[in-house]
Formats: structure tokens, sequence, C-alpha cells
């Protein structure tokens, strides 16, 4: 190419490269590509299965440490206040190359798996312990509820006799005999107690009556607090309940029941002492068990602190081993040698980058072998590079978002960073509105730094990512503002207006007349506020649409020929860049070159009058040579239509015939000459390899070039003839139909004005006429809500609608008249990306 | 009488832009890119000044 700086015009040569690697240096070596971040490394191990690579171990291995750093991760995000986790760039890195490395990893592998034992366990006592806790509050509940039964019981027992049958007679007798006693109340029936689910208790209650044929009686009561799974958060509510039945069958039953619906039983003494006496010892209990969970809180919080100081800096070392092994893992390992061979796409400009960085790696790992890079010649399309800074990443996002281009095809990126703003403001002149978007990019900008650290989120981040273009699109629609003379839907006076307003006439209408003086800089502000200043706007804004729009084509249509000279394609300079354009200008361009002269004129020293173009344009099409002497634009009109009809209609068969014709051509040669291609056959990519490791034994380092077998293009003849036919209707109706879709740069520019001239008139200028303090209040209520609308729906929902069109007008008007984009992404193995992706 | 020779003019005056343009951008690794802006810059907002210009050089209609 000649020069010495990389161009977005076209993307950048790149060149397939032969790595041979030492074992030994082969993971720094990669760590050091990969810090790099310029080569695209290929997968020499198609066919084999991912768990059979040879670096499978290494990647288990660091997949489990991944899991730790993540499990680790989760843990601390799932503590209520939060653990600070130090970021990246302020902890200190952790060498992973050199001859320390592999110990290192080592250690961080035991120091991970220690912290996880470590962690697991603290979070299964805590398990354990909320579990105790949670039996013991319960238990708790059940002395305490029990109490009040027997103490209820003590004092009704004359109910409790009518309601028992003959087996509960014994707590009568008891009961009696009992009652010169103490206050506690001895029963000898024996009881079952325990906890249930509060929903469960009147099935319970059922099918204990059932099964025991009404042989006991129970009673329960609610427990007010639920209680609450440490684990899932979810509350459950449940009932004290107190069976009193006699016979160890009974009670067997019971219990049976009782565990089969999912009761817990507490063992409870019938002597009031006793459970006194075990009220005081759960509750004790208690008290201990709340100590220990909250020191194991406490503990637990420290030792998260602490990950959280290494957190980061482990997450990325772990990630990028892992890379390093996966793409290790593409590399093809000769045994014999212990070499690692790999290939990769390496940009042409970035070669002695990448020598020094092996050289770099090597001494970095403290070997003196250093590994071997040549270059391989091939056929295969290489990946699509466009070296972009901040401020072009953008642009080229944008069009890229279309299609990645062809391999070193024009990049329409490079255009689209002033035509994709400049279309825009057309649709979206206004100087105030522009003025505000300016500002609001430059605020991001001036925030760069910062922000481009932070984690921001989804919407914020694209908007944030396309600071320059909306950089850009607010300073062309200050100029377009200037142009349409608008801001905020009111007119600059700055010179001296062409038109002077006479006195109004008898019907209160006044009229303007011209003065002779021109407005020099944009649309006269005497068009503001006329009652026909719209029929002016609008056509003026038509034309220039259609004016912009075949300027536009004609430029993306330009950019075929630097394609064609490039990948020597003069056929297609012939059969199809030429008779595109003569068929473009023809119509169109004359179309152009009508508007403008028309412009030109002063019809009011002409006899005729001035004819519709639009009219004009369909008669040229449909009634050739029949031009009507008083509605013609200039004389010779008819001859010179006729031409220009039949120079467009020859066109068609140009661009149907001749491409296909010559392809038919070489077919015919290649087939006279016998298949002479074939005994050149080289073999596969794979045998030169092998070819090439053999030379290795001759002579070492010696750039060795090879030629690969010429992949044969499809000499299909019904495919070629298919494709011209499409490609041509394509052209031809698109030209029409892509024409008049730049009127959409009249359409939304109307609706922005209108839009914003509405907002005006029914806010701020209906309250401009109050006076007083009150009328001065309202009014600032008015311009805050003015203001927040301005920036809402004009800025930014018309913003986002202009970005829309002006991106669908270079991505289908412009981009078909060039564009294949049928690249693929250059993708190299880079750190910095990995952080990306995460 | 408003006539066509502002046009000319300017149009002379950004086609010197454009070449200046062209000619005087520093070489660097963002030559091209920073020409192609500049020149595509000037062409566009000629173009717009002057189509804005043309369609008020005679007007076919008077104002109310």
């Amino acid at each position: 190419m000649g020069d010495d700086y990389p161009t977005l015009f076209r993307s950048e040569q790149m060149s397939l490269m032969q790595f041979l690697i030492p074992t030994e240096v082969a993971h720094d070596t990669v760590a050091e590509l990969g810090e790099l971040g310029n080569v695209q490394f290929k997968d020499l191990n198609p066919a084999v299965n991912p768990f059979q690579r040879s670096f499978v171990g290494e990647i288990r291995r660091t997949e489990e440490m991944t899991r730790r750093v993540r499990f680790f991760e989760s843990q601390i995000q799932k503590e209520k206040d939060v653990v600070p986790i130090r970021p990246l760039y302020d902890s200190a890195p952790l060498l992973t190359v050199g001859p320390s490395a592999a110990h290192n990893i080592d250690e961080l592998d035991v120091t991970l798996a220690e912290h996880e034992k470590r962690l697991v366990q603290m979070n299964d006592s805590y398990k354990t312990l909320s579990e105790r806790t949670r039996e013991l509050v319960e238990a708790r509940h059940v002395l305490r509820e029990t109490a009040v039964f027997f103490e209820k019981a003590e004092t009704q027992h004359t109910d409790i006799r009518t309601s028992f049958d003959d087996s509960s007679a014994p707590l009568l007798q008891h009961d009696d005999r009992e009652q010169q006693y103490s206050s506690t109340v001895q029963f000898d029936l024996e009881f079952i107690a325990g906890t249930i689910d509060r929903t469960r208790i009147s099935t319970f209650e059922r099918v204990l009556w059932r099964v025991l044929r009404g042989n006991l009686y129970m009673n329960h009561t609610d427990i007010t607090e639920p209680f609450v799974d440490p684990a899932t958060g979810t509350e459950t509510r449940k009932n004290v309940f107190i069976i009193f039945a006699h016979g160890d069958a009974l009670l067997a039953k019971i219990r049976k029941v009782a565990e089969s619906m999912g009761a817990t039983l507490y063992p409870i003494d019938a002597n009031a002492d006793k459970r006194s006496d075990s009220l005081r010892e759960v509750t004790a209990r208690l008290e201990d068990l709340e100590t220990v969970l909250y020191n194991t809180g406490l503990n637990r919080r420290s030792k998260l602190l602490k990950i959280g100081e290494n957190l980061a800096r482990w997450q990325d070392v772990v990630r990028k081993e892992k890379a390093i092994y996966e793409t290790m893992n593409l590399f093809n390992f000769d045994v014999r040698r212990k070499t690692l061979v790999a290939e990769g796409w390496v940009p042409t400009r970035d070669l002695t980058m990448i020598q020094l960085a092996l050289r770099h790696a090597t001494e970095a790992s403290g070997t003196s072998v250093v590994p071997i890079l040549h270059e391989l010649r091939t056929s295969k399309t290489p990946p699509t590079f466009t070296r972009t800074n901040k401020f072009t990443e953008g642009f080229q996002t944008i069009m890229d978002a279309y299609g990645i281009a062809t391999y070193q095809e024009v990049n329409p990126g490079l255009f689209a960073i002033v035509t994709f703003p400049f279309l825009f403001a057309v649709m979206f002149g206004d100087i105030g509105h522009g003025l505000i978007i300016f500002f609001a990019a430059l605020y991001m900008i001036y925030q760069e730094k910062k922000w481009a650290r932070q984690e921001l989120d989804e919407i914020l981040g694209q908007f944030f990512y396309g600071r320059y273009i909306i950089l850009l699109m607010g300073t062309f629609s200050v100029y377009t503002g200037l142009m349409y003379n608008d801001i905020f839907s009111k007119s600059l006076h700055i010179w001296h207006s062409g038109w002077d307003f006479l006195e109004p006439g008898s019907n209160g209408v006044s009229y303007a007349v011209s003065n002779g003086h021109m407005y020099p800089f944009g649309v006269d502000p005497a068009w503001h506020g006329a009652d026909n200043g719209l029929v002016f706007t609008n056509s003026y804004k038509m034309k220039m649409s259609i004016v912009l729009g075949v300027i536009h084509m004609t430029f993306a249509l330009c950019l075929q020929l630097p394609n064609h000279i490039k990948f020597k394609r003069p056929l297609d300079i012939y059969a199809n860049f030429i008779p595109q354009m003569i068929f473009l200008q023809s119509i169109f361009g004359y179309l152009v070159v009508c508007i403008l002269y028309k412009w030109s004129i002063d019809w009011s020293t002409r006899d005729t009058e001035p004819p519709s173009l639009l009219n004009m344009l369909i008669a040229m099409l449909l009634s050739p040579g029949k031009v009507d002497a008083n509605a013609q634009l200039y004389p010779g009109q008819s001859f010179i239509q006729v031409v220009l009809l039949l120079l467009a209609v020859v066109c068609v068969p140009w661009m149907l015939c001749m491409k296909p014709y010559f392809q038919w051509k070489e077919i015919q040669m290649i087939q006279g000459q016998g298949y002479v291609g074939l005994s050149h056959h080289n073999g596969g990519h794979r045998e030169s390899t092998d070819e090439v490791l053999e030379g290795e034994e001759e002579g070492n380092g010696r750039v060795i070039v090879e030629e690969m077998e010429e992949e044969h293009e499809q000499h299909d003849f019904s495919e070629v003839v298919i494709h011209q036919i499409i490609h041509t209707i394509e052209f031809c109706l698109g030209c029409i139909s892509h024409t008049a879709s730049y009127l959409r740069l009249w359409a939304l520019s109307l609706a922005h004005a209108q839009l914003s001239e509405v907002l005006w008139s029914m806010t701020i200028e209906k309250f401009l006429g109050m006076s007083g303090i009150f009328g001065t209040i309202i009014l600032a209520i008015v311009v805050v809500f003015w203001f927040s609308a301005t920036v809402f729906i004009l800025c930014i929902m018309e913003g986002l609608s202009a970005f829309l069109h002006a991106l669908r007008l270079h991505w289908v008007e412009a981009n078909s008249k060039h564009y294949q984009g049928e690249g693929y992404l250059f993708t190299p193995l880079s750190f910095a990306k990995l952080d990306e992706k995460e | 009488m408003a006539s066509v020779i502002p046009i000319i003019f300017i149009l002379a005056v950004v086609l010197g832009l454009i070449a200046c343009g062209y000619l005087f951008v520093p070489k660097g690794p963002h030559q091209t890119t920073i020409r192609t802006a500049i020149m595509l810059t000037f062409a566009s907002c000629y173009l717009m000044w002057m189509v804005t210009y043309m369609a008020q050089l005679h007007p076919l209609i008077s104002k109310s």
C-alpha cells in the first residue's frame, strides 16, 4: 500500500502467521500476545472433541477456580450490608508469567479452595444453628402454651369431666385428689405436645378423630409470630397443639399421625415445676445459641471482607488463565519436537510488535528458546480489521451493524463520520435543540474517564458509547438550524431581510414586497409567521432533499470505483459502474439540474409559467418528446429529454448482458484450454504445514512462503445470469424508490419544526401576557414544563427518530450502491476485551 | 437584483478550502480521517447553503 499509517478507508492488511512455540514458553507467550490483543488464532484441531484436547486438565482446574470465585462473589452480594470489593486498578498485580507463575497459580488454587471450605463450613454451621434456634423457639412456645392449657384445665375441670368418656376417668379422679395440693396440677394422663403448620391443623384434628374414634382431647393455639426460614425467607405460621389420650397404642397412633402430617413433637413433662425448669433451660440455651450465631455471623463477615480485598484480582487472573488455556487448546502439539504450532491472523502492520512481544515473553520466562514466526500465503479470506480510536469507534460500529465490510473493501464508516450527522441535522435543524444535545454530549465527553470505568446501565451506556456521534450531530444541527433560521421555533433576524411588509389591505392581510436584497445566510426571517410560509418551506425542503439525496447516492456509487480498481475487476467498471452512473444521472441527475436551473431563473421576466418539475419528469417518462411550449423550462427541452431517456433505456440491457457475456466467454476459454488447473493441485492446507516443518530441519529461521491452492470461483453460468438480473432490477427500481425515500429529510424536518412551534404557542405564548407576581410564577412553571417537553419530546424522541432515519438512509440507500459487506470481524485474543465480554 | 454570482464566488472559496484541507493536514495516523471529515464538511455545508440561497433568489410566491 505504500503508506506508513493505518487509514479508515479500507480495513487493514492481514497476514496469516505461523508460530512455532516451545512448550516451556507457551503459556507466557500466549499471555503476552493476549495482553497485546493483536492475534486471532485459528483452530488447528477442529475435529477434536473438547474433552480430548491437550490442556483439558488445566482448563478444568481454572474452571474450578472460576466457580469458587463466582461463589465468593455471590456470597458477597447476598450480604445485606455491602462488602466492598477493591477494584482491579487498585489491587496489587499477581504475576502469572515468568518462572514463579506456576507456583503463584498453585498457591492461588490452594487459597481459593481453603477459603471456600471455610466459607461453606461457616454457612453450614450458621444454618444448623438457625435450625436449632428455631426448634428451641418452638419448644419455648410449646412450653408456654401448655402451661396455659394446664392452668386453664385446673380451673375448668368440670368442663373436662363432661367432655371426656370412660378412658379419661382417671383424670377426674386424680383431679379430685390433687385438689388439696399446691397450685400445680398433675395429670396422670399421657399427652403429646408439639407444633404444626397452621394450614394443616384442621386436617390433623379430623384425621386424629377418625383414627382414634374420638378417644382424645385436643387443644391448640396460634403462635403469633411467624417463623422465617433463613435460607428462603418464607414465613410459616405454626400452631401449638396438645393432645390428651390414654393408652400406649393410642399414643403410638397419635405419634405416627403427627409425624406423617409434618408436626414436630416436643417432650413436655406433666409436672409444672419440671415444665418451668425446662422453660428456663430452653431460654438459657436460646441465649447461648443467639450469641454463637452472632459470633458466627461476625466471623463470616470478616472473612468476606478479606475476600473482597482480593476478589477482583483473582477474577482477573482466573479469567486470563482460562483464556490462555483455551487458546492453547487451539494449537497443534507436535510431540516429536515438543513445540506447539499455532496459526493466527495478524495485521501486517503489527508484525514487529508481535515479534517484540514474543521476545519479551521468552525473556520474562527465563528460557533462551525464542518462538519462531513466519508467514503463510493463503487464499483464504482474512478477517476485517479496522483500527478505530475512541472517536471513530462509534461511527464504525453503527456502519458495522449493517454488515462487516469485505476484506479491504472501501469502508463506509469513514464517510459516515460527516454524512451521518449531516443528514441527521437536516432532519433536526434547530439551533436551540442542537445546542442542547451538543452540551449533553460535551458533558459526557468531559466525564469520559470516570464513566468508562463504571458499570453504566444499558440506556445510558448506549448514549455514552455514541457521545462523539451526538457531539457532531449537535454541531451540524446548529448549522442547519441557522440555515432553516429556527431557534426554538423562532427566527433570528441577524441580517437585513429581503422583504418589506406593506400596510395591511382591506381584508387585514398584509403583503410583502421583495426589496431586491438577499438574506445571505439561511431562510429569510420574514417567512416566519407568514401565512404561506409553509408553502415556501415545503417546496424548498422537498427540493433540497432530492438534491442532497441524488448527490449522496452518486457519491456512494462512486465508491464502487476504488473497489473495482483494487480487486482488479475492470469488467465491473464497464459492465456495472458506468451504466449505473448513466442511468442514475440521466433521470435523477437531470432532475437535480432542472431544480437548480429553475431556481436560478427570474420567472417574472419570462412569458411562460414556471413548470411543475414533477409533472415534467413524469411527462418525460410517459410521453417522451412532447413538451408543451407553454410549459417548457428551456428551449430544446424535448430533444434533450428524449436523448436522456434513450440513454437510460440503453443502460438496462447493458447492465443485464455485458457482464454475463464476458464471463461466458471466459468460461469458454478455460474449457478450451482443458483442465490445466488440476495438475498444480497442491493438496490441503494441512499438508503444506508439515512440509514447512520438514523444511525446518534443513535450515532454521528461513522465511518460507508457499503457494496455497487457489480456490476456484463458482463458474456456474446460470448463477451469474440470475445474479446479474437481480442486481439490475434492484438497481433500477431502487433508484426511483431511494430518491423518493430521501424525502424523509423533508418530512422529519417539517414535523420537527411544527412540533416545536406548537409547543411554544401552546405553552409559553399563552402566558407571556400575564403580569404581576401571580403571572410571573405561572410563567415560571410553564417555562419549566416547556423546557422539559423540549428535552424529552423534541430532543430525545425526535432525536432518536432522526437518528434512525439517517441511519436507514445510510444503510439502505447509500450502502446498496457499493457495499458488499461479506466479511467477518477480527476477534483477537485480547484480555482487555475479555473484560467487556463479561 | 440578487444573482447567482455569490453562489459561484462562494463555490470557489469552498473549493479552495477543500484543497487546503487536502494539502495541509499533517501526516499521521489520522490523516485520512481528518482530511475526509474536513472535505466532506465543507462540501455538505456549502451544498446546503447553496440550495437555501438559490431557493430564495427568485421567489415564485410572495408572502402574506
